[in-house]
């Protein structure tokens, strides 16, 4: 195909400003799918993407387009991932575009994840239509966010192009632009192959599906085919296309973009970011910007029920064959007993696992207080990766202690910058950059313990900007901290599930409010309920659940044993969901108190 | 033997804690209904679902703002209807302002043999608190007129942990009625319930319920002075001198059948549960058209059938046998539940005698706790 009449691009847009709708209506003016044969929003696939709104995977969608001058174009829509926990994947996704739009709501303006997000396309020469969005919306300011475009992302506003996705307003002329001001595909043809990989999931029939976008030279059905990285050489079986519909092809040449699939076993084979080349006459070098993706953020997940255990393990193994930046390896725990260690790309990451976990496989959660990974260094001199509190040598044994650091870039209105400091102080964090990107816009660069970002941060930062802060960050490094292990005791045992990893100077404070708010979670029961905190065996705070001392309900009107029945019914179902440590119930929320003690503050 | 449930669904006025199935005295309504009633029994007696019946529980609303000559009819209609034996329990609820001398007498002219009478508290501010319409004084002179009216039966309700009430409160109470000397006495906790008028009225005029410490005083304080003065309890809520105890409540807690009849009211018989429509309007259409006034009905698989045998049968002080229960529903029942109910037993809940399992009193304070196990 020639690459004269290819345009690659994807949609840079934060969360809500209208990037699903807008491709809905791609589909639909080039007649990709008709409007009646779509459900809403057919690029968000997976349930969840669909209720959050956000996307996860990203889908690479070929539309054939006719332009004005009644030329024939072949646009490929390379979908990106929404959150910050997937940034590198967006950065992979924009590694396979010429362009990309900027897609802006004109009454929320730019936000940080947009900012990220243009300023990742502006450092991969990505050339950019800004394009503003619910213009039809009465709370429009068309101006406004076109200012903020120059002023804020560095834009040429005038060429921003004004829409109403929701109705179709302006979208032809988005995809004329896209024509006629995004620049094709280079790369030479009769070069060796180089296709970068930027998505793949794992298709219970077909083993792992690649989406790749052909840099040099062709891929052929039949080619024998090498994965860069991983060094492994394979078959290629079919190549083709989404229309959306996944359709076969003969080959996929320079500039195209499309999908492979070559008897891959595993996800994890085919990374994203890998080069393809012909194992025959293989490239020089691969696609630059390839990096192993780590999980950040951990966690244990534990069944309510032991006995779900080995249902919990099938849950993540199946999970894991289409997600390979998510880790798991089996935990125990002496108070939650079998169990699994979790490895995240982020918080969102975690939360979408569990609710997959909780949804399709209908599992019965408890999920421990989020952490970082951890560089201690024992006084032998080596180094240990620690992923969770109770791995975390004694103190007498540990030299130093290094913990991930983000940097974070805050973008806010003015007035909340006050409160925004603020919090980062609070937080550990070290100021970096303040600057005023327009009259009432502030981008706030800290760097910040990743920690305390995984603990409470974001809610907090939404509570104190009122919603209007929004954040983006990536971990830029580490730096050495005092950090001391902070245990709770119920009934004098320590329960291993509910030990976090503080700042020596924030671990009294954080100890007594952890301390408190486990008695609000905690049922009374039988007996009373020693709550302790605990720093390194010394007992830092106190509370107590006392005994329950009634729970009855005295009359029976007339014989109604049923309504005495659903009582005790309700009241057994609401014990299941407790997990039973020594003797002690123990509601599932609490292990995740630790998450939920700042948030209160603020109110 | 069956146990006969008459549900009047009328009040003088609504109290504010009040979530029962009542509603404001119409006099015509009520007319109408008492002859729904009547056909109800008729036909439960022709349907054959009738055995033989040895209780009647006049309850409500406000049972006595019927008149006697009502209650006979349906006295009368029972005993045609259920072979009802002369010896039979026929009990009355009645609130204190609504009776006098003369008409207490009338009533147990009627047949009524055994009067519950809705006191609740001996002091007026708790009664107001309440929105009852009687006072303490009434109260009082209500338990002497039923027993000028030849009542040797009489019990009384008294509610506990009243918004603004005090232990020491309670216990005045509590000697009032010993003093007023009744048969039997049910002592409720007071359950505030989310959509009552009370929680509102609380909450404006900043009355609080004593901490649950308190509750738990009020509760077994109140069970040692009344045993002290004479009275056994044999069950949570419920004590009574010698041969005094209700023989149909009874019946609720010992695996029993009876009937409901009257709207809104619950029935057990031959394995399955049903309640009749709630509306009283409903319900006399409903008979007068002659369609069912079931509700809700529930057949009970064996499994429920024992566990709510097991779950009622810890209500009483004697508890539950074990032994025989298990063998007539064929189930070990130690086996089963042996090792949930450890732990309550360790906690001193529960005490295990032979093949008797019974709660303490700390643990009738705590019976949920421990039924949950068997549902």
């Amino acid at each position: 195909m020639d690459p004269s009449r290819i345009r690659n691009f994807s949609v840079i847009a934060h969360i809500d400003h209208g990037k699903s709708t807008l491709a809905d209506r791609f589909l639909e003016i080039t007649g990709a799918l008709q409007a009646r044969e779509m459900e809403a929003q057919v690029l968000d696939a997976m349930d969840l993407e669909r209720e959050r709104g956000i996307t996860i995977k990203a889908h690479p969608v070929r539309l054939s387009y006719t332009a004005r001058s009644g030329e024939p174009y072949v646009l490929n829509l390379i979908d990106t991932p929404g959150h910050v926990d997937f940034s590198y994947e967006v950065t992979r996704s924009l590694a396979a575009c010429e362009g990309a739009l900027l897609l802006v709501d004109a009454s929320q303006g730019v936000e940080a994840q947009t900012l990220a997000n243009a300023y990742l396309a502006v450092d991969n020469s990505l050339e950019i239509i800004p394009v503003i969005n619910k213009i039809d919306l009465p709370g429009a300011q068309p101006e406004e966010a076109r200012r903020q475009i120059e002023e804020i992302v560095g834009l040429d506003g005038s060429g921003a192009l004004l829409a109403s996705a929701k109705l179709g307003t302006g979208v032809p002329e988005i995809l004329e632009a896209i024509v006629e001001r995004l620049p094709p595909p280079g790369g030479s043809p009769g070069a060796p192959l180089k296709a970068l990989i930027f998505d793949s999931w794992y298709d219970a029939y077909r083993g792992v599906v690649i989406v790749i976008r052909v840099i040099d030279g062709t891929i052929n059905r039949g080619m024998k085919i090498r994965l860069m990285a991983q060094g492994q050489d394979y078959e290629s079986l079919q190549v083709g296309v989404f229309t959306p519909r996944a359709t076969e092809v003969e080959s996929l040449g320079a500039g195209e973009v499309g999908f492979l699939v070559a008897n891959i076993k595993k996800i994890s084979d085919a990374k994203i970011g890998d080069t393809i080349t012909e194992s025959a006459r293989p490239a020089a070098e691969p696609f630059p910007g390839f990096k192993e993706l780590k999980p950040m953020v951990f966690a244990g997940l534990y069944p309510v029920e032991g006995h779900q255990y080995p249902e919990l393990r099938d849950a993540l193994e199946k999970l894991r064959l289409n997600d390979a930046s998510f880790f798991y390896e089996p935990e125990t725990s002496a108070a939650l007993g079998f169990g699994f260690r979790c490895g995240f790309l982020g918080l969102l990451h975690m939360e979408i696992v569990q609710e997959r976990l909780e949804r399709e496989f209908d599992m019965d959660l408890v999920t421990t207080a989020p952490g970082v990974l951890y560089r201690v260094t024992t006084t032998d001199g080596l180094m240990h990766e620690i992923d969770s509190p109770s791995k975390l040598p004694d103190a007498g044994a540990i030299r130093t202690i290094e913990e991930p650091i983000i940097t974070a870039m805050i973008l806010t209105p003015a007035e909340h910058v006050g409160g925004i400091l603020q919090l980062c102080q609070d937080k550990r964090g070290v100021q970096k950059k303040l600057e005023y990107l327009a009259a009432d816009r502030v981008l706030i660069t800290y760097d910040l313990p990743f920690n305390e970002v995984v603990l409470d941060f974001y809610d907090r930062l939404k509570t104190i900007s009122r919603g209007y802060a929004s954040l983006d960050y990536h971990v830029t490094g580490y730096w050495p901290s005092p950090l001391v292990k902070l245990d709770i005791l119920v009934n004098g045992d320590p329960v291993d599930a509910l030990s976090v990893i503080v700042h020596r100077d924030m671990a009294y404070e954080r100890g007594r409010a952890l301390a408190s708010k486990m008695r609000e979670l905690i049922p009374r029961q039988m007996f009373e309920v020693a709550i302790q905190a605990a720093i390194g065996g010394r007992i830092v705070a106190r509370e107590s659940v006392k005994a329950l001392r009634k729970n009855v309900l005295a009359k029976c009107y007339g014989g109604d044993i049923t309504r005495k029945r659903k009582l005790l019914e309700k009241q057994k179902e609401g014990k299941k969901r407790m997990k039973q440590v020594g003797k002690v119930q123990i509601p599932q929320e609490a292990f995740l108190a630790v998450l939920k003690m700042g948030v209160d503050k603020e109110d | 033997m069956l146990g006969l449930y008459i549900h009047v669904p009328f009040c003088a006025a609504i109290c504010n804690y009040c979530n029962f199935n009542r509603g404001v005295f119409d006099a015509d309504l009520k007319a109408r209904y008492v002859d729904a009633l009547l056909t109800e029994i008729d036909r439960a007696g022709q349907a054959g679902r009738a055995g033989g019946a040895d209780t009647i529980y006049f309850g409500g609303g406000t049972p006595s703002l019927l008149e006697p000559g009502e209650v006979g009819a349906i006295v009368a209609a029972c005993a045609r209807a259920f072979a009802l034996g002369a010896d039979s329990e026929i009990t009355l609820e009645a609130n204190p302002e609504t009776v006098t001398r003369d008409r207490l007498a009338a009533f147990r002219a009627e047949g009524v043999t055994r009067l519950s009478v809705g006191v609740q508290s001996f002091r007026d501010d708790e009664l107001r608190r309440l929105s009852r319409l009687h006072t303490a004084a009434r109260a009082r002179a209500a338990v002497g007129e039923a027993r000028a009216a030849g009542f040797d039966n009489v019990s009384i309700d008294l509610m506990m942990w009243l918004p603004g009430q005090s232990v020491a409160d309670w216990l005045a109470s509590v000697d009032d009625a010993v003093s007023v000397d009744p048969d039997h006495l049910s002592l409720y906790l007071l359950e505030v319930y989310p959509n009552a008028p009370l929680r509102e009225e609380m909450a404006r005029a900043r009355w609080s319920q004593a901490p649950d410490e308190d509750a738990e005083a009020m509760y077994l304080t109140a069970m040692e002075r009344l045993e002290a003065a004479g009275y056994r309890q044999y069950e949570i809520s419920n004590v009574a001198k010698a041969g005094r105890r209700s023989r149909h409540n009874l019946k609720y807690w010992t695996d029993g059948e009876w009937l409901g009849l009257g709207c809104g009211a619950h029935s057990t018989q031959g394995g399955v549960r049903w309640k009749n429509v709630s509306a009283p309007g409903d319900y006399v259409r409903r008979i007068a058209s002659r369609s069912d006034i079931r509700d809700e009905v529930r057949s009970m698989s064996a499994d429920e059938r024992l566990g709510d045998a097991l779950f009622t049968g810890l209500r009483l002080t004697d508890g539950i046998d074990l032994a025989a229960l298990g063998g007539r529903y064929g189930v070990d029942l130690w086996a089963r539940y042996g090792g949930e109910l450890d732990r309550y037993l360790e906690a001193g809940c529960l005490i295990r005698e032979g093949p008797r399992l019974r709660l303490t009193r700390r643990g009738m304070l705590l019976a949920h706790e421990v039924m949950a196990v068997f549902v």
